[in-house]
């Protein structure tokens, strides 16, 4: 990890530029951002560790508490939401137990409620992990999810 | 020159200022609450708006630059809607809590409510809760009341540059945040209190105590912990300092405090407070009268020195009582009790500095305005860590860092960690190595100053001797950053004076100041150094650093005094201590310090002590040294005398009587009574009339008043004859480092938190910092699987402490370090020391220690 | 119209190098370096180029006020944020035509005389940043990229920067913190970032289809390009539709196409024929229009004219099905989240608007409740710190303007009419 980020300062006039990208590998790296990775990041950039946590507690997509082993961002703003999302929304609850923010009781899945993810064309959509899936309906969203352990 | 018009009155301006200052320049107020005088502009709030001309929206005044020909308004209906609409935005989430809250009186918000504010709140949904923290210490936060401004978050990160506070989330959910020492960097300043405009952040030692509005009194006076001298107003009830504030635009601290400051002020009200005389009687010390103290006091001295002469009889003076109370005290030494046997503890570092910069360099070479170090290009930090012996000072470090600034540190100085922008490691204790070697390679790239000083024959001569090439990391960045700089400040800490060779890092700073043209600043650890040596609390100079041994300054002070003054010049600290051991020494009187617990190697101090026929100890506790005197006389602490301090700058300042006691007497007037009853008589009314006395007689203070130094800044020399020159011939003394090579060695630690043991005594600081630790670096935890807290045993040949470690990154390998802070756990007590045969400040470095768990 | 932005994208290895090549690509730069820097800012000067990342500032006012600037280094940078609800006409750039955009910066940087270039690409893009990134190697290795590229003494070295879930961070100067390693807060103007930007050094921050434009420019001129579309802010636009249409998707088509011609001859009108209720035209910050607008033009000329915005020229078409005050509450819902919470108005007054309309969406709303709406909408307008609470505020203005009868209606039935149809 301190290699990559390594490599990454050498990117930018300055080092704290590196902090997204660190954040990004801490991230990887175990799973979400505790204090101790934070503090890792802190100290591999010489940043002040309140700036680091201030800096990511800023950005949606970095997790701040543990999540599940499989992040599903799903977009429900207008055209999502106008084209169905907020019942698959609601079908994730009945069905896995999953809630906004939540994740599910065997660590499989998490549930982040995106702004819009560029995908309006294919509403509804979500991105499960580094995947996207558009298109949605109430009966291919399970055999999508299905992939995931 | 700009001119524009605000609210139809013209102004004009010499330099480009934002609206709202032009306008308080002006004398115009406009509303505020997320712009702070030292802090950048922000625009966040937008209370500030005004109307410009030819500008279709209104616009923040606080962000906007004055223009030329700019038209201005400031009030008018639109501007008070939109500043009822903020208010109304930003009360819908504030809780109505002013009635228990302690801000109210001096809320910002509640101010700006009550001028423009909406009169009923339209917002019936649920307000935001967020719970009040009390994981701080000494802070109490509660976010519920923020607003968002970032004041606190700017000044930390800009103005402190502790970087503790952050914004955490966004939009409404925005909280300030992370504050704690225990994981982050809080320095507990407490600067953020002073920032915030609500009651989101507030010091825990007056919550629910009292109202602002309620207070008896306002004592605008200064801090008594270190040679800084922050100036603040003490609020005061009921004899009692409730809190102390700084104020922006007052002393050198221009708002800011340290948490010292800030914090400290509680000891004054400890109840082991030393309220009556008393007397040892066999093995105790038994409560007593004025009058039977005094007189046997005197009947002793006077026993002592018919018996033996004045040598025989010693004074220790104090850095932590004002100008007068040491002028008093020397006089009465040398005069009453016919010796010039003066010291104090200062010795161990910033007297032995001071003494020698000044020899070298001329009188006044160390003190320089702090204000200066801002403006440097490069600073210097040498032997300690300003940011926690010196905090304002540090701050000025590291703003010019913030500026561009280089910052090289040879020591340790984890509060410029994030700062300094050269690294440089020399090798355990030989600091003074690559001082010596950067000073050959500037003299060799840049040559003397030609101006024949006896220091550029010095520098030539030792260029001569000098055989070996140091070759360490670093060094050669650090020349050539040097030689770039014009303008550089060396700020020099005392960790290097407290070594047995530490004369040759005094030299080559002392050269590396002379070719580099630098400005010197001595850290200064209590809040009178550099005063008591101008008092004349030294053993070679008479008051206003008029060298004892020269015949005419001698009769000056005789004739003002109208007595002899012995002509040979005393013993120093350790000189008088190692004479009473050896029965030299027959009596020795101590005014306001603690040698037993101040001094290196515990047992021995002790033990001379003990030898002595008579120990006098003034103090406002019992110390570990008033136990062992025989009379122990009370005294007052800081903030209950009037009186002088002459700070590291050689600022001279008035201390304000703030609280009345009935606990003790002030020093000088004891002493005074006290050379009464010995024939020598002193009368004087109050300090001021010491005062009067000094400005006589002190070349360096010539024709001060209290009038003066409370109507503007006094630095000696002031109307002062012509200082001292330097010295006409230097010897040079080429030595080698010693060879360290045991496993381990223990060093002094000089903690953010505490100074002396009187900050022991204050709920406060030992809030924040309660206990003492073992700083220990990474590699040595790891490999005794130490975590932080964990207890450790360190032994040295002169004792050893049980102690909790606390693991920091910044720690040498082969070095543990521990303050001298905590009673019964002070690392100079287990140290040996080994004077410095040219300073004659015990070096104290090289202390093998180990370490077990337990 | 030919498509130029788009040009190739069918192609499923359009992203390819080599493809990107024999189509023509990379072919401008040979012809950029030719002119002299200066020339180059002329040129865009006449081509009449606007800013497509939704102010429709001028883009050569912006290159011309960064290179009068002396300090060097200059940063080019490319915003790839596309966080505006509805808005995805950058993606298929970014992830189809990605050569385009490097060409673009690599002539940009030229005529800026900046020699470093980052592209800042929404954290929820992750498949178009490997495909830029990987399209970065190629350039690198190809020599279109670097200290000297096609063996001249020019440089320009390029960065994909990932940001992580912020729409504040379209904002330039929020980007440019964020780029920082910050939080994404906006900064005060002046100093403009053409003066003091990254690092405090001369920045040109463009979105990436503007900068997909600049070779167009090179090929085909300044005054062939400036004839196409509306001749007061010409071009090739990219429209990306949304919502319930037929056929949505992104339609490169000359700027100033009517907002019907959109809806109807290229997204296949409404879906399933139902009747048209509104349309946002330039994303959620952009003033709703009712249906009975749709006959302005798509630029950023006329539609100010007729109360709205282009913006970023997402078209989200709403249906008679769907009930505005809920599209209300969750673009309400979308600015409280997204505000950066610098300043007062919009990080208090979305908040509130969000908690009020969510109240009378679920049958709770009071008779005050549309002039405090309205007055709150009133009282952020105008006086945020960025445009983003302007955005809101403008927003809810729009659709209280438009559908007051529906609020009216869920405050006296105490319920929505639209919910028991879901
Ligand atoms: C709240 C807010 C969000 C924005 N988001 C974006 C964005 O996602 N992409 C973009 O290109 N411009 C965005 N902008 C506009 C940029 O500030 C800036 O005007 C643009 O990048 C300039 O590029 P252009 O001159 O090529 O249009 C946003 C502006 C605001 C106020
Ligand atoms: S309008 Fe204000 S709070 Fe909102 S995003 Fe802009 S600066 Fe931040
Ligand atoms: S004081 Fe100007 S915006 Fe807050």
């Amino acid at each position: 990890m301190l290699k990559e980020i390594e490599d990454i300062k050498a990117k930018y006039p300055d080092t704290r530029a590196a902090l997204l990208p660190a954040l990004y590998i801490a991230q990887k790296e175990f799973g979400w951002l505790s204090l101790d990775a934070m503090k890792a990041v802190a100290n591999a950039l010489n940043l002040p560790e309140s700036d680091v946590r201030g800096t990511a507690s800023f950005y949606s997509m970095f997790r701040l508490k543990p999540a599940g082993r499989n992040l599903i961002q799903l977009c429900t703003n207008i055209s999502c939401m106008i084209l169905g999302a907020e019942r698959l929304r609601d079908l994730l609850k009945d069905r896995y137990g999953l809630l906004p923010g939540g994740t599910t009781e065997d660590g499989r899945f998490s549930l982040v409620i995106m702004e819009c993810i560029g995908a309006c064309g294919t509403a509804p959509a979500m991105l499960v992990n580094t995947d996207l899936y558009e298109n949605l309906t109430e009966h291919n969203i399970a055999e999508i999810l299905g992939k995931y352990k | 020159m700009i001119t524009l018009t605000i609210n139809g009155k013209e102004i004009r301006l010499d330099k480009p200022v934002t609206v709202l200052k032009a306008a308080q320049q002006a004398g115009i107020k406009i509303p505020t609450l997320c712009n702070h005088e030292l802090l950048k502009p922000f625009g966040g709030c937008r209370l500030c708006v005004v109307e410009v001309e030819r500008m279709p929206k209104l616009m923040t005044s606080c962000t906007l630059m004055a223009a030329d020909g700019m038209v201005v308004r400031t009030e008018s209906d639109t501007i008070a809607d939109v500043r009822r609409a903020i208010l109304e935005f930003l009360l819908i989430n504030h809780p109505l809590d002013c009635p228990v809250c302690d801000k109210a009186g001096e809320c910002e918000l509640q101010d700006a409510v009550m001028q423009y504010g909406p009169p009923t709140g339209r917002f019936i949904e649920e307000k935001r809760k967020v719970r009040e923290s009390h994981d701080d210490p000494i802070l109490a936060r509660n976010m519920e009341r923020c607003i968002v401004c970032t004041r606190c978050v700017r000044m930390c990160e800009d103005v402190q540059g502790a970087s503790a506070i952050s914004m955490i989330e966004r939009g409404g959910r925005t909280v300030m945040e992370p504050f704690s020492s225990r994981s982050f960097n809080c320095e507990y300043c407490g600067n953020c209190i002073t920032a915030c405009p609500v009651g989101s952040i507030l010091s825990r030692l007056y919550m629910h105590s009292y109202r602002p509005w309620q207070m008896d009194k306002e004592v605008e006076t200064i801090c008594g912990y270190c040679g800084v001298g922050c100036s603040f107003v003490a609020q005061v009830r009921d004899e009692s300092i409730k809190r102390v504030i700084p104020r922006i635009g007052f002393g050198m601290n221009n708002g800011l405090l340290c948490s010292k400051g800030r914090f400290g002020y509680g000891f004054i009200e400890d109840s082991g407070r030393l309220k009556t005389p008393l007397i040892r009687k066999g093995d105790a010390l038994v409560e007593s009268t004025w009058d039977d103290a005094l007189d046997l006091v005197a009947e002793k001295l006077t026993e002592i020195k018919d018996s033996y002469g004045g040598r025989a009889i010693g004074g220790i003076a104090s850095a932590r009582c004002t100008n007068e109370d040491n002028y008093v005290f020397q006089k009465f030494m040398r005069v009453a009790c016919g010796t010039n046997n003066i010291d104090s503890i200062s010795r161990t570092g910033y007297a032995a500095a001071q003494k020698y910069f000044e020899g070298l360099l001329g009188q006044g070479i160390n003190a320089n305005i702090i204000g200066g170090i801002k403006r440097s290009d490069m600073v210097l930090v040498l032997g300690g860590d300003p940011a926690s012996v010196n905090p304002v000072l540090g701050l000025s470090i590291r703003a010019a860092a913030k500026a561009g600034a280089e910052v090289a540190v040879i020591g340790h100085a984890p509060g410029l960690e994030r700062y300094k922008t050269i690294n440089v490691l020399p090798p355990l204790f030989k600091e003074a190595d690559i001082l010596e070697a950067l000073l050959l390679e500037v003299f060799r790239a840049r040559g003397n100053r030609g101006e024949s000083h006896a220091i550029d024959r010095a520098v030539s001569e030792f260029d001569k001797e000098y055989s070996g090439k140091t070759d360490m990391h670093g060094l050669e960045e650090l020349k050539d950053k040097l030689l770039k700089s014009d303008s550089i400040s060396i700020v020099f800490g005392m960790d290097l004076v407290q070594r047995t060779d530490g004369h040759r890092a005094l030299f080559a700073t002392a050269g590396l100041t002379h070719l580099l043209e630098a400005r010197l600043y001595l850290l200064s650890e209590r809040p009178n150094e550099q005063g008591v040596i101008d008092a004349g609390c030294v053993p070679d100079m008479l008051p206003g650093g008029r060298p004892l041994g020269i015949p005419d300054f001698r009769r000056r002070y005789e004739d003002a005094w109208k007595r002899p003054i012995p002509d040979t010049e005393g013993m120093t600290l350790m000189e008088m201590i190692e004479g009473a051991k050896k029965g030299d020494m027959k009596a020795l009187y101590i005014m306001g310090d603690n040698p037993v617990f101040n001094l290196p190697d515990r047992t021995f101090i002790k033990e001379s002590l003990a030898s002595l026929d008579f120990l006098v100890v003034q103090d406002i506790f019992l110390t570990e040294t008033a136990e062992l005197a025989d009379v122990v006389l009370p005294a007052l602490g800081w903030p209950e005398k009037s009186g002088t301090y002459t700070n590291l700058e050689r600022r001279i300042q008035l201390l304000r009587k703030t609280v009345e006691t009935t606990s003790g007497m002030d020093d000088w007037s004891i002493i005074s009574r006290l050379s009464c009853r010995m024939g020598y008589d002193m009368l004087y009314t109050d300090a001021e009339n010491v005062m009067d006395e000094i400005s006589r007689v002190s070349p360096l203070y010539r024709n001060l008043s209290y009038k003066e130094i409370s109507d503007k800044e006094c630095l000696w020399p002031y109307n002062g004859e012509p200082l001292r020159g330097e010295a006409k011939d230097i010897k040079v003394i080429k030595e080698k480092s010693r060879d360290y090579d045991a496993d381990l060695y223990l060093a002094l630690d000089k903690p953010l938190f505490h100074s002396g043991s009187i900050s022991q005594r204050s709920p406060g600081l030992m809030d924040i910092s309660p206990e003492p630790r073992l700083k220990i670096g990474t590699r040595l935890a790891e490999k005794m699987c130490l975590k932080d807290g964990d207890n450790v045993i360190i032994s040295a040949d002169r004792g050893s402490i049980s102690i909790r470690v606390s693991i920091d990154p910044c720690v040498n390998g082969k070095v543990v370090l521990m303050s001298n802070n905590f009673k019964e756990k002070g690392a100079l007590g287990i140290m040996g020391y080994n004077l410095d045969p040219v300073t004659k400040a015990p070096g104290i470095e090289g202390c093998a220690v180990t370490l077990r768990r337990g | 119209m030919e498509k130029f932005l788009l040009r190739n994208t069918e192609n499923p290895n359009s992203a390819d190098i080599e493809e990107y090549i024999k189509t023509g690509g990379y072919k401008n730069i040979s012809k950029a370096f030719e002119l002299q820097p200066s020339d180059i800012i002329e040129e865009v000067k006449k081509s009449g180029l606007r800013g497509r990342g939704g102010a429709g500032f001028p883009t050569f006012m912006k290159w011309s006020f960064a290179s009068a600037d002396k300090k060097f280094p200059k940063y080019l940078i490319c915003n790839a944020d596309e966080g505006e609800p509805g808005t995805f006409k950058d993606r298929p750039i970014l992830e189809k035509n990605p050569h385009l955009l490097i060409e673009g910066m690599i002539i940009s940087g030229y005529a800026l005389k900046a020699e470093y270039g980052y592209i800042y690409l929404r954290g929820e893009y992750p498949y178009a940043y490997d495909v830029m990134n990987q399209a970065v190697r190629d350039a690198y290795d190809k020599g279109y990229l670097g200290d000297n590229i096609l063996g001249k003494n020019i440089k320009f070295n390029l960065v994909v920067h990932l940001g992580a879930g912020a729409y504040i961070c379209g904002e330039e100067t929020a980007l440019l913190d964020s780029l920082e390693g910050r939080r994404g807060l906006p900064r005060n103007k002046p100093p403009f970032p053409v003066n003091a930007g990254a690092w405090g050094m001369p920045t040109i921050v463009n979105n990436v289809e503007t900068l997909a434009n600049i070779p167009h420019i090179i090929e085909i001129g300044a005054d062939a390009y400036s004839k196409i579309g509306f001749p007061d802010c010409p071009g090739p636009k990219l429209y990306c539709v949304s919502g319930h249409v037929e056929k949505p998707g992104v339609f490169e088509l000359p700027m100033g196409i009517s907002l019907r011609e959109i809806i109807y001859d290229y997204a296949g009108g409404t879906k399933n024929g139902k009747k048209l209720k509104a349309v946002f035209p330039g994303g959620i910050s952009a003033p709703v229009l009712p249906a009975d607008s749709i006959d302005c033009a798509m630029d950023f000329v006329s539609l100010p004219k007729a109360g709205s915005m282009l913006g970023s020229a997402a078209v989200m078409v709403m249906d008679e099905t769907v009930c505005m005050v809920k599209i209300a509450h969750r673009a309400m819902k979308f600015f409280e989240r997204e505000s950066c919470g610098k300043c007062t108005p919009c990080r208090e007054g979305t908040e509130w608007l969000r908690k009020i309309l969510e109240r009378i969406e679920n049958g709770r709303g009071r008779n005050e409740d549309i002039s405090l709406l309205t007055d709150i909408s009133n009282n952020i307008f105008g006086k945020s710190f960025c445009a983003l609470g302007d955005g809101a505020a403008g927003v809810m203005k729009s659709i209280l303007k438009h559908f007051r009868a529906e609020f009216e209606e869920h405050i006296k039935e105490k319920r929505c009419r639209f919910k028991q149809k879901d």
